[in-house]
């Protein structure tokens, strides 16, 4: 009984925390991490809220961390021939 | 692919998409809610939904998750997957309807949080027959939460493709927290056993359709047994053996590698995609480029990069024709390199 109180009582509190950082987030935070959400309509601003109140605290560290680019994937491929380029270099 | 985002890339095949599936939804709540109510006179409409909500969402999460291997199987079904997040965030809506309409049904009465009381108002986990089923789909519409919540492209380019697989693999988990909530809420209450009678079955589609798609799969991820010369290429067949347009997928550097043979000309490049990762060995050169079968997304055969002004780029790899053999060179380039196509 405490112990459900407790988990419902955490998991509301991440959320109110998500929901303000998402109201930051949606409106400025989102264009400076992505430049393709630069001038991108309401609407996109809105469908993207309920994902940032959810993962906020992974938006937060790359907004507050000064990166201005979606990251690029990983895999096999990728990662062998990132080695070889550095071994080029 | 770069550029400004939308909330939706509406087109033709989405929209018909889309109203299908309303329609098919609003056809089958309301066979529900009629049937229902003629066969339960003594249920009440909340009731009819409550249940009429949990199927619909339950049959739709069968049908999306039965549209990978089908597609995997019968490629002719590929236009079912292009817009499959669709279905995913209107499955979770009816979940979720579901799901507030028992928080309200069940829990809203009392003084406790209707979610602490989804929690505590059964503690019997110790018992099979009266296992406390509501917080395993309180876990389960948490998940289909989090997926619709990052089914827009933006979430797919900021998790990048492999981690937001991953997230969405979590789909079996939720599908597992599901039938255990029916089955074990099923055996609690006084619902008909056709529910699971037909819960079994699908499980059995859903299943079967998984581990033939995958067995399917087996051969193609077997280290290629190709032979390799002395500068290190693989040979990974004959030129012949690749139809025009089309490529043949062959497992190289610890991925599938997609050849592919068009205008004379054969080039090798990932076939990982990187908008969701689809099998771009799969798709076909279409107006001179590799178009991706699952949404469409191009890249120049040659360099592995989309034409602009799209950004995405793939690794490609050095090849050669000897003797009407094919050589690939298992080392990939940087994404977007380009390679001068091997000449035939
Ligand atoms: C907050 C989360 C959830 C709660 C509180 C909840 C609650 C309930 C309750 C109380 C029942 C029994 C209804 C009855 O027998 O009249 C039920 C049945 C059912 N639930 Fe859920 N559920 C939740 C999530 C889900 C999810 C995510 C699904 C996904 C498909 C689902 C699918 C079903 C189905 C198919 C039934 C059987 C309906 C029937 O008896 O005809 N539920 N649920
Ligand atoms: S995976 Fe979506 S276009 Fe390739």
């Amino acid at each position: 009984m405490v112990f459900a109180h407790w988990v419902i009582n955490l998991a509301m509190a991440y959320a109110a925390l998500g929901f303000a950082f998402a109201i930051a987030f949606v409106f400025y935070g989102v264009g400076r991490i992505d430049p393709a959400a630069k001038g991108s309509p309401l609407m996109f601003r809105l469908l993207i809220f309920p994902g940032a109140v959810a993962l906020w605290p992974l938006l937060l560290n790359r907004w507050w961390s000064g990166h201005t680019s979606p990251p690029v994937e990983q895999n096999a491929h990728r990662k062998s021939a990132n080695s070889v380029k550095e071994a080029k270099s | 692919m770069s550029h400004v985002y939308t909330s939706v890339g509406w087109n033709r095949q989405k929209k018909i998409y889309d109203s299908t599936l309303a329609v098919g939804i609003a056809v089958y709540l309301g066979l529900f809610v009629g049937i229902g109510s003629v066969v339960h006179p003594n249920a009440t409409i909340e009731t009819l939904l409550i249940r009429g909500f949990g199927t619909c969402a339950l049959l739709m999460l069968h049908i999306i998750l039965s549209i990978g291997p089908l597609c995997r199987l019968v490629p002719r079904l590929l236009p079912l997957l292009y817009n499959r997040r669709h279905f995913g965030v209107m499955m979770f809506l009816m979940a979720l309807a579901h799901g507030a309409f028992s928080l309200i049904q069940f829990h809203a009465l009392g003084e406790l949080n209707p979610l602490v009381s989804v929690l505590v108002s059964n503690c019997r986990y110790d018992s099979l027959r009266n296992f406390p089923f509501q917080p395993l789909g309180l876990v389960a519409l948490l998940i289909l939460f989090l997926m619709a919540a990052t089914s827009h492209d933006f979430w797919l380019a900021n998790l990048t493709a492999p981690i937001w697989k991953r997230l969405h693999m979590l789909v079996y988990v939720a599908y597992g927290l599901i039938v255990a909530h029916v089955v074990l809420g099923v055996l609690q209450s006084e619902t008909n056993p056709l529910l699971a009678v037909t819960l079994g079955v699908g499980m059995v589609v859903v299943l079967g359709l998984h581990l033939l798609a995958a067995w399917r799969e087996r051969a193609l991820d077997a280290p290629s047994d190709a032979t390799s010369s002395a500068d290190g290429f693989v040979d990974v067949c004959a030129v012949e053996e690749i139809k025009l347009n089309c490529a043949k997928i062959v497992t190289l550097g610890g991925e599938r590698v997609a050849v592919f043979k068009y205008d004379g000309k054969v080039s090798a490049l990932s076939n990982v995609c990187q908008h969701q990762n689809g099998p771009l060995g799969e798709g076909r050169i279409i107006d001179g480029c590799v178009t991706c079968p699952w949404h469409g997304y191009q890249y120049l055969p040659d360099s592995g990069a989309s034409p602009p002004p799209f950004a995405e780029k793939v690794p490609t790899f050095n090849v050669k024709i000897v003797n009407g053999r094919v050589l690939v060179d298992p080392k990939p380039n940087a994404p977007g390199t380009r390679v001068e196509p091997a000449k035939f």
